[in-house]
């Protein structure tokens, strides 16, 4: 029986905010439909209030005609409706049977004969009894497919499935999709990125400011058609700019980093050597969790490890601490921006203070110089373009994209020799990702060095002029970027090797 | 079913309401307790807290009670501010005695204005010393300073216990556990005439506005706030987290130490076994009633002080032990952590309907 699913005028309002504005779409199975939407358009609203998360505060959801009421989650799994979210949830140190078999009412070797099916069906190679914590992000987002499929769902819902994927799992994925679809499961595709849409789909609905704004056929639409529709206004486009950078000298030199843990969450480096030259970007890809973390703290001079060599303006810096290393002009963006790089109950002036290099005066003879740094960061403020001029404000209540141009303007105040950021745009929508990556390029221009640690390929392609890829901690070999694609950089993402001989 | 959830902004003003609401709710499970107790509950709570404070001479206990638990807490909230659990005040407090109280035995014959101002030294310096153990073994070998600092309490009070019934006993007691009276000049002066009151309690305020000073005005300040929120940022901004944590506990223990070197050159004026009703500890609640706030560290301090007191005349009153102050203090804690749970988190009840779960 084919699946037919409607929602009709849902809204959910927030204190200060309409998540969805009077939300009225259709799904039929046998397609596949996108929602498209930047970061705040309302997408994960709907679909949490399609998965039973939340409840709207008006409207219905009608399945096959029929209205449902989807109090919680367990209420959508009642009516086939099956979600894959963004974060897995797994039990890492359980095995892949356990995890499977814990909402099952099933007895163990039942299931293990329907797990089977399901594999042998979608071709899908995973060995049931090792922990998930030995999985890669694709094994483990299938292991979250088969729990949805074990209950034979008539929608399936994927939520922004390949931003944790390699190119090829993202290929296994769509494969697998496509499968679903022909079998008679609805599909809805969440993402903001435009290029799957259009491989992928089969209808896409554009989602902007909690309103649905278009509804087409994916043949109809162009990866430039549809980003006006999700932004809403003509893109800037930003273009990198060859850089010569053969006349210009090596700042940044890594020598023999070896970094060993006994922390099972953490990663092992394994003799990385690498430099950067003035006004040069060194991209850094690879998918999250295979070292980059490490990498980025003893850059940073988090973590000091013994018999490396850091070379950073003919000065060796590898015992340093970040305090120290600031004084020689180098600066830090970390990935986790709400909780490392500010601290979200502290006012933007004092989140300010916290890179308090030594011309700053900030801090003369051990007292705070509050005015001092309140001029400093209504400095900040306007020349990054930050949306309030109040520096008592708590960063708390600035959005993901105005604390990091915050955190961005507070390093880059200092006129560093040397910036390093850790996925500098991660979560943030496209305006705000468009006016960072501007101030990284504008940054090279000015004679000054980056080096960018990233997971979003597109990102690293525009703004690198040499990409190295780290994989279980060990960095690949480092390429000029006009001989990188992205396939390239998905097989070695994913472990495999580019190199012919 | 019930889902907590964390509250994304807590008011300020209702951060610092919270206290009276805690204190507003102790007084009535104080009255409750009372009322079971076969009292009447309005006369017991004011034989409580009315009757210890309506003379002069009880308003002077009041201040001489609150002067070492203000002292400790504005000590410890250096530590609980930077993340670092100092539980042991009470030992600091015993070994700065100790340290103070052997030299002003040193000193039990002479006279001189030189006398008090080494003692007080001394005992700060004991104090902080004792503070640092703790805080060493967490630094260089990772230990647990909760317990450290803990344990390290019944090695001072033993080490007391020894000292004044061995070698420092006193050789005219009789074999009484306590030592000599200690001579004139290592007395803290008194206030006035009559009252118990002593000069320690300016070495309090001192302590209250050094604090403000330190803890909002300067660097070490601002790094005690930015690694009590964030260690990971404290990391990433490149704060010497070592050295910070010795500071804090130095700073902590000194205090500790001027506590217990206030009650025995004060009120008490020689060593005994009984030198603190538990101050170092109750100092933990004072603390976090006050907010670790130096001005609500002077209320809380009075607050609590009066539990103490409001102990001492409910056992003469009504005849029911002086430990129901320490039934008011747990009450407090009690009552303030609650309301701090209920303030920094929601609780959402989700409705179940009887049909949801049919199918």
């Amino acid at each position: 029986m084919p699946t037919d699913l409607r929602v009709s005028n849902i809204s959910k309002i927030y204190p200060g905010c309409i998540a969805n504005d009077k939300v009225s779409l259709q799904f039929k199975s046998g397609k596949i439909y996108a929602l498209l939407g930047e970061n705040g358009a309302g997408k994960s609203t709907l679909v949490k209030i399609l998965s039973g998360v939340i409840s709207p505060d008006n409207g219905e959801v009608f399945l096959n005609e029929k209205s449902l009421k989807l109090n919680s989650p367990l209420d959508a799994k009642k009516n086939k409706i099956g979600m894959v979210f963004q974060h897995f949830n797994l039990f890492e140190t359980l095995s892949v049977f356990e995890n499977l078999s814990i909402d099952t009412n099933e007895d163990n070797k039942n299931l293990r004969v329907k797990i089977n099916d399901i594999l042998k069906k979608y071709n899908f190679s995973i060995d049931l009894d090792i922990p998930v914590l030995n999985l890669s992000a694709g094994q483990k987002q299938k292991v979250e497919i088969i729990r949805c499929l074990l209950r034979n769902p008539k929608v399936l819902i994927m939520d922004e499935p390949t931003s944790v994927l390699t190119e090829q799992e993202t290929d296994e994925l769509f494969i697998s999709l496509k499968k679903f679809c022909d079998e008679g499961i609805l599909i809805i595709y969440i993402t903001h990125k435009l290029k799957e849409v259009l491989s992928l789909c089969d209808e896409v609905a554009v989602m902007r400011k909690g309103k649905v704004v278009s509804v087409s056929q994916t043949g109809d639409e162009k990866i430039e058609t549809l980003a006006n529709k999700m932004v809403g206004q003509k893109l800037a486009k930003i273009k990198k700019k060859n850089n010569n950078l053969k006349n210009k000298v090596e700042i940044f030199k890594v020598k023999h980093l070896n970094f060993f843990s006994n922390d099972p969450f953490e990663t092992n480096l394994e003799n990385i050597n690498f430099s950067v030259k003035k006004g040069e970007c060194l991209g850094i890809a690879g998918i999250s969790g295979n070292g980059q973390n490490e990498l980025f703290q003893i850059l940073s001079g988090e973590i000091i490890t013994s018999n490396t060599s850091i070379i950073f303006r003919n000065k060796e810096i590898a015992q340093l601490n970040p305090k120290q290393r600031r004084e020689y002009l180098m600066a830090f963006s970390p990935e986790d921006r709400i909780s490392q790089a500010a601290v979200p109950e502290l006012k933007i002036y004092e989140n300010v203070a916290l890179n308090n290099f030594k011309s700053s005066n900030f801090f003369e003879k051990g007292l705070v110089n509050e005015k001092k740094i309140k001029e400093h960061s209504k400095k900040i403020l306007t020349d990054f373009s930050v949306n309030t001029d109040n520096v008592e404000l708590k960063s708390q209540f600035l959005s993901g994209g105005n604390l990091q141009k915050l955190i961005l303007g507070r390093e880059l105040i200092t006129a560093p020799e040397l910036l390093i950021c850790y996925n500098p745009t991660w979560g943030l929508d496209v305006g705000a990702i468009n006016y960072i990556h501007e101030t990284l390029l504008k940054i090279n221009d000015q004679e000054k060095s980056t080096i960018l640690i990233s997971t979003d390929t597109e990102e690293l392609l525009k703004l690198s002029d040499r990409i190295a890829v780290i994989y279980k901690g060990k960095l690949s070999r480092i390429m000029p970027s006009e001989e990188v694609t992205p396939e390239k950089l998905g097989v070695l993402m994913g472990g495999g090797s580019i190199d012919k001989n | 079913m019930i889902k907590i959830e964390k509250r994304n902004d807590v008011p300020t003003t209702l951060y610092f309401l919270t206290p009276f609401i805690a204190i507003f709710l102790t007084i009535i499970g104080g009255g409750i307790i009372f009322y079971f107790l076969g009292f009447n509950p309005i006369e017991a709570l004011k034989f409580f807290f009315v009757t210890p404070i309506s003379n002069l001479y009880g308003f002077s206990e009041l201040l001489l009670k609150a002067t070492p638990l203000c002292l400790i807490a504005i000590g410890l909230s250096f530590c609980f501010k930077s993340n670092n659990w100092n539980i042991g005040a009470e030992g600091q407090l015993t070994f700065g005695a100790i340290v103070g109280g052997g030299v002003a035995l040193l000193f039990y014959d002479q006279e001189g204005f030189y006398i008090l101002p080494t003692i007080i030294i001394a005992g700060a310096l004991g104090g902080m010393f004792f503070a640092l153990i703790p805080a060493v073994l967490k630094t260089y070998f990772n230990t647990n300073e909760i317990l450290v600092s803990l344990m390290l309490v019944y090695v001072s009070k033993l080490l007391l216990d020894y000292l004044v019934v061995g070698p420092w006993s006193n050789p005219e007691g009789f074999n009484f556990p306590e030592t000599r009276q200690f001579s004139n000049s290592a007395r803290m002066p008194l206030l006035f005439e009559g009252l118990r009151i002593h000069a320690g309690i300016f070495l309090a305020l001192l302590a209250v506005m050094l604090s403000w000073f330190v803890l909002y005005k300067t660097y070490l300040g601002f790094q005690i706030k930015v690694s009590g929120l964030s260690l990971k940022t404290a990391k990433y901004a490149g704060f010497k987290g070592k050295t910070m944590i010795l500071v804090v506990f130095m700073i902590s223990g000194a205090c500790a130490g001027l506590a217990g070197v206030g009650e025995i050159t004060g009120p008490i004026g020689q060593l005994h076994r009984m030198i603190s009703p538990d101050y170092g500890f109750t100092a933990i609640i004072v603390a976090f009633l006050g907010r670790l706030n130096p001005f609500g560290i002077i209320f809380a301090s009075l607050i609590v002080a009066l539990t103490y007191l409001g102990a001492e005349t409910a056992q003469i009153f009504l005849q029911i032990p002086k430990y129901t102050g320490q039934v008011f203090q747990g009450m407090i804690l009690f009552f303030l952590l609650a309301s701090d749970y209920l303030l920094f988190f929601k609780i959402k009840i989700l409705s179940l309907k009887k049909n949801d779960l049919r199918h």
